[in-house]
């Protein structure tokens, strides 16, 4: 095996040795600490940047690695497929970004963010990375762990409390898991996810129900994590309590789910009638409706940013679910695309909020919101005075102008990412090849996703003209440089996202025909052979009939 | 022309280039940034006027690049001889535009803002008229309403200005949705976006079953954007604007867009009668009342944006009509009425500088102070009301011939003559009203301002303006003939319709139309004077109805009030009903299958061995078990002591049950982890607050039947959970792979314990997560604890400890009370001795783990019992006085010693985690067995027993903190005392 084998698992060991490395330091030296996390992220960006430089152009299933070098389906196997290495990115520039803006203060509000930090990454990545459910599941514990840790970083009881509100949901959550996994191992015999694909279709008719009643709690299980209506109620106040560099980090954990939801529905799909167990009858594009209804009603419900935030992360939730829940390749791959954009945004949009509040009285928002509420701010009382212009300082100027950025990559404006996302989704909607069975949810999900695009700008223009322009005389913000370029980084990707679509898109699209067609990603993950027998171990006994594909 | 790709694209390019570079001005760069975005401008003309040769007869240029493929998106800048008419008007007024914004704008105006968004409109305006693609023209239409929401708000200081911003925005933006959603569906029937395949396409959008929704979509664009019936209000609000932004965008370019629209899509959609029952119907409607709201408007800008809505209804009413003749005078009227109205809007501007006030009736004899301007003003004036030898005439002498011309006979269509006539009446008066109150009559006197004629540079741009309408309206044919029919041809084709451009046709119906509206308006003006110049604000009958405000409070009921409401409703933040939702949900994600199987397959007929024979013991077990289990539940409320004990019951029964079942290993690790977790909880159960029963309070109805429903939703779940468990774990397993694990772990794991192989051999990844899981479980609840500060009631010791301190105290008289020194004496003694016996038991387990019950998990729980008793004997102070106790290095060590045992497979060329194992014949302890899976176990060991120790830590120092607190605070009580003293 070349070096370049081993990239596949680098993603989870790199932050685990970092993790354990500030462990060893008893969490004292922040500044080290520190340095081990940008060292250990930047390179998960390098990784992940090869990664995808390798597998993305591939047409195969995917690179397979062996742990333990035990064939599959007997040992746990990683799987660097199109989607995963994308998730990986995704991740990584996050991270990076993220990391960046915590190091200028926020690392410092509580102990142990730089190891949790780096323990989330593990878990994101893991989770990305593995083919196997009850692998999936430790991955998932392993985020989730840390994500407590994180929300709660910083103390105060506001946190705490929505903290602890997370905590206790998201147990019930991994207990709806482990049974829902339980219930695979028990009656299809495997956790690989690909021989697990293999053997669904001869399933005795019990084992079958048991399967499905397995199947449908795991994805239960999936869709808290992506906040589906009307299991997502943990969400908003998680998140406008969560610091902000980690609610940015959090953007991506919504995603978690529907990747999961993804990567199983997909393979979960019974070859004969050809309807994915997880997707069946359309509730996973009701669900998704509901939330984006939910997820815009909430956002124009919402007097703080952050709240205002929070439910866009819904928004953005109910989206993908709804057009991964209609299905098809072309609507699919506009979801992923969407997925990475909205992503990027809302993280970058979190810590746009922080550095605009700072200097800022809270009451100054309930006040506005009042007053317009019971419409006393009577235009005819205006002040008429002057009409000259009143210049905007530098930092309010870029502020503002990320402020506009993040409004218009939230509402699925031109001319960013946004727009090319919602434009591939929509477009790919009403493409004349479906029946008229769908028709109608093409048609929902078409209004709905429109509709929520509005709502996010109305909202957004309120919050927008209540903080840059309705008070002049309020105290400039003091940021710095390192605060401002995560926030830039992010946006400038959405740009670069909007000028790159065709490339991007073109990316997207294969990956979501790659997801279509399973075959590939079994037959790599069955394909993929042991490295030669070591001298004191027997040779592995060739894959069993009952284990190998069909 | 020789590169037109290059020359299209530069053309769309420019003004946004510009833009950025006029955004990095100095804040008073004034004339810098004028002669930017004049140069910008006039470029952009020039090169326009030289594609003449190549948009005549109906002839395009394309510049097509590749953007997004794969859904059919490419970017196409697109000129023919429509889109070059407005390019025209575009660079043409944008140029004059920015020569008198110059010197409209104060020096004290930030510069750079305003010319940045006004350059980054000019762009987007030209990306709408250059789209050959129809989603590039949504994405431009779009960015239109985000700069003129910044332009407008350019004052944002004003309240009035931020108002007027966001309800355009809502408006327009709005409207730019639907569109967004019309032109899809055009592109699912045309099955293209390119422009001029749309085009091709004949009958087909119109002949196809969604022609209604994508035309009620398209029109929402269209009659959003150009301020129609009944989405006119947001264009006099838009008046907040500096004057220059309302001379360009809301009478020029922006407004014009959704009649552009109307015309671009016009060869292919309008071909129905629904098309001419909307435009038709919306355009007469906006022509009537912008006419008359006009009239009664009191400020200058107001009574402009009205007369322009106006105008734009009757251009909407023209595209509505159907026929080519009235697309050519739509076309013609859209020229002139830019101009005219452009010019109006800047004297209107100047007049405002000048004098100080908009108000018309403020205002009076202005033509003595300023008579160039009031020439120039009142020459416009003239040509907007339609008086011969002017522009407006000629258009509207056209428009008046095709009212009068049948389209269908509909009541809508018989009674249009009249409708038209009355409207030009109203037209005329409020065109006389501006001319007669605002430059004769007696001078005003309490002006703020002495108004005068302004610089010259100011008044040139109008000049020009003012000089194209006469130049139009006495020559029409040589001077705009050959630009209408380029205009023309690019909508209809190279087939014109057959018209004449002349000032006179004769005595038509028309002209006789012409001069009734003539003298009837002039006669409506003076009959209502006094009236107008009264304390009247807006029109009557109308003016109850405020479009604005009727928005401004649907937007703020729908988006605030209501939304909060529905929110309230639809959601909710409390944790007990989002956990019996979950719970509810992932029953009904359960029974789903079940339900849709069984019922498909007509019974629900699971084949479950049901145990008849079984040992009373297990039975008898299992009742105590489950009995402790719901014991737990019903003290967890009020008694957490008892359920945390009765707890333990129910674990043991699990235990019992393990070992029962032949599952020694599990057994063991289960009794270790109910010991040390009971331990920990009641360690930590000291610092919650105590809860105490209500029992006088009496509970409601309700109360108990919501309680009822939550025991329903228990029990039908636990039962359920336990019946699908029962039916898994009952029935044979045919083709899984643990039969593989039995068969493997000894040949190729090397290890007889199988649970323990599979854990750190088959499946060793998923143990290094799971540690890593405790590991971060660990740090959290010690980074939570250490900000954690009692409730009030648990700060002071418990009352069974301050009775045992007060007896030692009481009985032995020693100075220094504790429990440690006295009660635990015999205890600690043995707790302390027992340290390195568990200590050894844990290396035993650990050793063995491999081949017996054992391994790295419980011998890290042993081991840190030993600690616990530690702790339990002596406080924490003691045991740190005398044992180095570093649990957060232990989880770091236990970490990287699990990842490089992994990680060392990588140098002999294998995956990671790949084991190794070997017999070795050691010294005293003969042959043992040595696998590398040993090492990764000790990765384990270390940091359970890391994690374990650190949570006890962080409970354990609750006390010393809790203690040094209460101390800090005696001494601060005793100085204030002494203080005071």
């Amino acid at each position: 095996m070349n070096w370049l084998e081993h990239l596949t698992v680098a993603p989870i060991l790199i932050p685990l040795v970092a993790g354990g490395f500030m462990l060893l330091l008893d969490g004292r030296n922040r500044t080290v600490a520190a340095a081990i996390n940008v060292v250990a992220t930047l390179s998960l960006l390098v990784v992940a940047i090869m990664l995808v430089a390798l597998e993305g152009g591939q047409n195969a299933g995917g690179h397979v690695y062996l742990l333990g070098n035990w064939p599959a389906p007997f040992g746990i196997v990683l799987v660097a497929d199109r989607l995963s290495v994308l998730m990986l990115l995704v991740t990584a520039i996050l991270g990076s970004a993220t990391l960046l803006f915590a190091l200028a203060r926020w690392d410092k509000a509580g102990a142990f963010f730089h190891p949790l930090f780096q323990f989330l990454l593990m878990g994101l990545n893991g989770a990305f990375l593995t083919g196997d459910i009850f692998n999936l599941f430790v991955f998932f514990e392993v985020l989730l762990a840390a994500s407590y840790g994180l929300a709660l970083h910083g103390s105060g009881p506001a946190r705490v409390k929505a903290g602890l509100h997370y905590i206790a949901i998201n147990l019930v959550a991994a207990l709806l898991f482990l049974i829902g996994a339980s219930l695979i191992y028990g009656t299809a015999g495997t956790l690989n996810m690909a021989a697990l694909a293999t053997r669904i279709a001869g399933l005795p008719p019990d084992e079958r129900l048991l399967f499905e009643i397995g199947v449908a709690v795991l994805g239960v299980a999936f869709l808290v994590k992506s906040a589906m209506w009307p299991i997502g109620f943990w969400l908003p106040n998680t998140y406008a309590a969560a610091a902000p560099p980690i609610a940015a980090m959090f953007s991506i954990l919504t995603k978690v789910g529907i990747y999961a939801v993804l990567r199983l529905g997909f393979l979960v799909s019974s070859s004969e009638d050809d309807v994915s167990l997880l997707f069946g009858g359309n509730w996973l594009m009701v669900g998704g409706i509901a939330t984006i209804l939910f997820g815009m009603i909430g956002i124009m419900a919402s007097q703080e940013m952050a709240k205002l935030a929070g439910f866009s992360v819904l928004v953005s939730s109910g989206t993908l679910l709804a057009a991964i829940g209609y299905g098809g390749a072309a609507v699919t791959g506009g979801a992923l695309f969407y997925l990475v954009s909205s992503t990027f945004a809302i993280a970058a949009f979190f810590l746009l909020i922080e550095l605009v509040e700072r200097g800022r009285a809270p009451a100054d928002d309930v006040l506005a919101v009042t007053l317009e509420a019971y419409g006393l701010d009577d235009p005819d009382e205006a002040d008429d005075s002057g009409e000259v212009g009143i210049a905007i300082p530098a930092i309010m100027a870029i502020l503002g102008s990320a402020f506009i950025a993040c409004a218009v990559l939230l509402s699925g404006l031109p001319p960013l990412s946004g727009f090319v996302a919602k434009f591939a989704i929509l477009s790919a909607l009403v493409e004349p090849t479906r029946g008229p069975t769908e028709s109608w949810g093409a048609w929902a999900v078409f209004a709905t996703i429109l509709m929520s695009g509005l709502a996010t700008l109305i909202a957004m223009t309120r919050a927008g003209i209540r903080t840059f322009w309705a008070s002049i005389d309020r105290d400039l913000p003091h940021v710095r440089v390192v605060e401002l370029a995560p926030v830039a980084i992010l946006l400038i990707l959405c740009i670069m996202l909007t000028v790159q679509a065709g490339w991007a898109m073109r990316y997207m699209r294969m990956t979501a025909e790659g997801l279509a067609r399973p075959g590939a990603y079994i037959g790599a993950v069955f394909a993929a052979p042991p490295a030669q027998t070591e001298p004191f171990k027997a040779a592995p006994v060739a894959t069993t009939a009952d284990g190998g594909p069909p | 022309m020789p590169d037109a790709a290059l020359y299209l694209t530069i053309l769309i390019a420019l003004p946004f280039v510009g833009s950025v570079i006029a955004a990095f001005f100095p804040t008073n760069a004034r004339n810098a940034e004028a002669w930017l975005a004049g140069t910008v401008s006039l470029t952009n003309l020039v090169i326009t006027i030289m594609f003449l040769p190549s948009v005549r007869n109906a002839k395009v240029v394309r510049a097509e690049y590749e953007w997004l493929p794969d859904y059919g998106l490419n970017f196409i800048a697109r000129l023919d001889g429509f889109a070059w008419c407005f390019s025209i008007l575009i660079f043409g007024i944008g140029f004059l535009v920015v020569l008198y914004a110059r010197y409209y704008m104060s020096p004290a105006d930030p510069a750079p803002r305003f010319f940045s968004f006004l350059l980054a409109f000019m762009g987007a305006m030209t990306g709408v008229v250059l789209a050959g693609n129809l989603i590039q023209l949504v994405f431009f239409w779009e960015l239109t309403s985000l700069f003129s929401f910044l332009l407008i708000a350019y004052w944002h200081h004003n309240q009035n200005a931020r108002d007027g911003a966001r309800v355009a925005l809502t408006v327009t933006a709005a409207g730019g949705l639907c569109l967004l959603g019309g032109m899809l569906i055009i592109g699912h029937i045309v099955g293209s976006y390119d422009l001029d395949v749309v085009l091709a396409s004949g009958d087909r959008i119109v002949s196809h079953a969604l022609y209604l929704p994508t035309l009620l979509l398209v029109a929402m664009g269209a009659l959003t954007k150009s301020a129609q019936f009944p989405f006119q209000f947001w264009l006099p609000r838009a008046m907040a604007a500096p004057t220059p932004v309302s001379a360009y965008l809301h009478s020029a370019t922006m407004v014009k867009a959704g009649v552009f629209l109307l015309a671009r899509l016009w060869p292919v959609m309008s071909n129905h009668e629904y098309w001419f029952w909307i435009f038709a119907s919306v355009g007469v409607l906006t022509l009537l009342i912008g006419a008359f709201m006009a009239l009664f408007q009191q400020d200058l800008k107001g009574l402009l944006a009205y007369s322009t809505i106006s105008h734009l209804g009757l251009i909407t009413l023209l595209l509505g009509l159907g026929s080519p003749l009235a697309m050519v005078a739509a076309v013609f009227h859209i020229i002139n009425h830019a101009t005219f109205k452009a010019s109006l809007f800047m004297a209107a501007g100047i007049i405002d500088h000048e004098a100080g006030t908009r108000d018309v009736r403020r205002l009076g004899g202005l033509f003595r102070a300023m008579p160039i301007t009031a020439t120039l003003a009142m020459v416009a004036a003239a040509s907007m009301a339609g008086v011969p030898l002017l522009n407006g005439f000629i258009s509207k002498e056209m428009f008046f011939t095709e009212t009068i011309e049948s389209h269908g006979n509909s009541v809508l269509d018989n009674n249009l003559p009249y409708l038209a006539t009355l409207a030009g009446m109203f037209s005329v008066a409020y065109s006389v009203r501006l001319i007669d109150q605002v430059f004769f009559g007696p001078a005003a006197t309490d002006l703020p301002r002495k108004p005068h004629d302004p610089v010259i540079w100011m008044l040139v741009p109008i000049g020009l303006l003012v000089l194209i309408c006469l130049l139009i309206g006495i020559l029409p044919g040589p001077t705009v003939g050959g630009f209408l029919a380029t205009a023309v041809q690019g909508v209809l084709g190279p087939q014109l319709p057959s018209y004449s451009l002349a000032v006179w046709h004769g005595f038509t119906p028309a002209l006789i139309m012409s001069f009734v509206a003539l003298i009837g308006g002039v006669v409506t003006y003076f009959t209502l004077k006094t009236y107008l110049s009264g304390n009247i604000e807006g029109a009557p009958v109308l003016r109850r109805l405020k479009g604005k405000r009727i928005f401004e409070r649907a937007i703020v009921i729908l988006s605030w009030r209501w939304a909060r409401r529905i929110a309230d409703i639809v959601g909710t933040t409390r944790l007990q009903p989002q956990l019996r939702l979950l719970l509810l949900i992932a029953m009904l994600a359960a029974l789903w299958p079940l339900s849709a199987g069984a019922l498909a397959s007509g019974a629900l007929a699971l084949d479950v061995d049901w145990p008849f024979a079984v040992d009373p013991s297990f039975v008898l077990l299992w009742i105590v078990g489950c009995g402790c289990a719901l014991g737990a539940a019903y003290q967890a409320k009020y008694h957490r002591l008892a359920a945390v004990i009765i707890m333990g019951g129910a674990g043991l029964a699990t235990c019992i049950t393990f070992a029962w079942l032949s599952a020694p290993d599990l057994a063991l690790t289960q009794l270790l982890v109910e010991i040390v977790t009971t331990v920990l909880l009641l360690l930590g159960l000291r610092w919650l607050p105590q809860r105490l029963e209500d029992t006088g309070v009496r509970i409601s109805f309700g109360a108990r039947l919501r309680r009822l429903r939550d025991l329903g939703i228990a029990i039908v779940g636990g039962a359920g959970l336990a019946a699908i468990a029962y039916a898994v774990m009952t029935r044979p397993q045919i083709n899984s792979i643990s039969s593989t694990f039995l068969e493997r772990a000894y040949s190729e794991g090397g290890g007889r314990n199988v649970v323990n192989v599979i854990l750190v051999d088959f499946r060793g990844f998923d143990t290094l997560g799971e540690i890593t899981v405790l590991g971060i479980v660990a740090i959290t609840v010690f980074a939570l604890l250490r900000r954690f500060r009692p409730a009030r009631v648990s700060v002071e010791a418990p009352r069974q400890k301050r009775f045992q301190n007060q007896f030692d105290a009481d009985r032995y008289d020693a100075p220094k009370a504790g429990i440690a020194a006295h009660y635990m004496i015999v205890p600690g003694l043995i707790m302390r001795l027992l340290f390195p016996v568990v200590a050894m038991m844990a290396v035993f387990l650990f050793m063995r783990g491999h081949d017996a019950p054992g391994g790295g998990f419980v011998a890290g729980l042993t081991f840190a019992i030993a600690f616990i008793l530690q702790y339990m004997a002596g406080g924490a102070r003691w045991v740190e006085a005398r044992l180095r106790v570093l649990p957060v290095r232990w989880i770091g060590v236990g970490l990287l010693v699990a990842a490089a045992t992994g990680l060392a497979a990588l140098v002999f060329d294998r995956p990671f985690l790949t084991s190794a194992f070997q017999y070795a014949d050691l010294p005293v302890l003969g042959r043992v067995p040595l696998a590398s899976a040993l090492v990764f176990d000790f990765g384990v060991f270390s940091l359970v027993l890391g994690a374990t120790v650190l949570v006890l830590i962080a409970l354990a120092h609750q006390s010393i903190r809790i203690y040094r607190a209460m101390a800090a605070a005696k001494a601060a009580e005793t100085d204030a005392i002494e203080e005071a003293r």
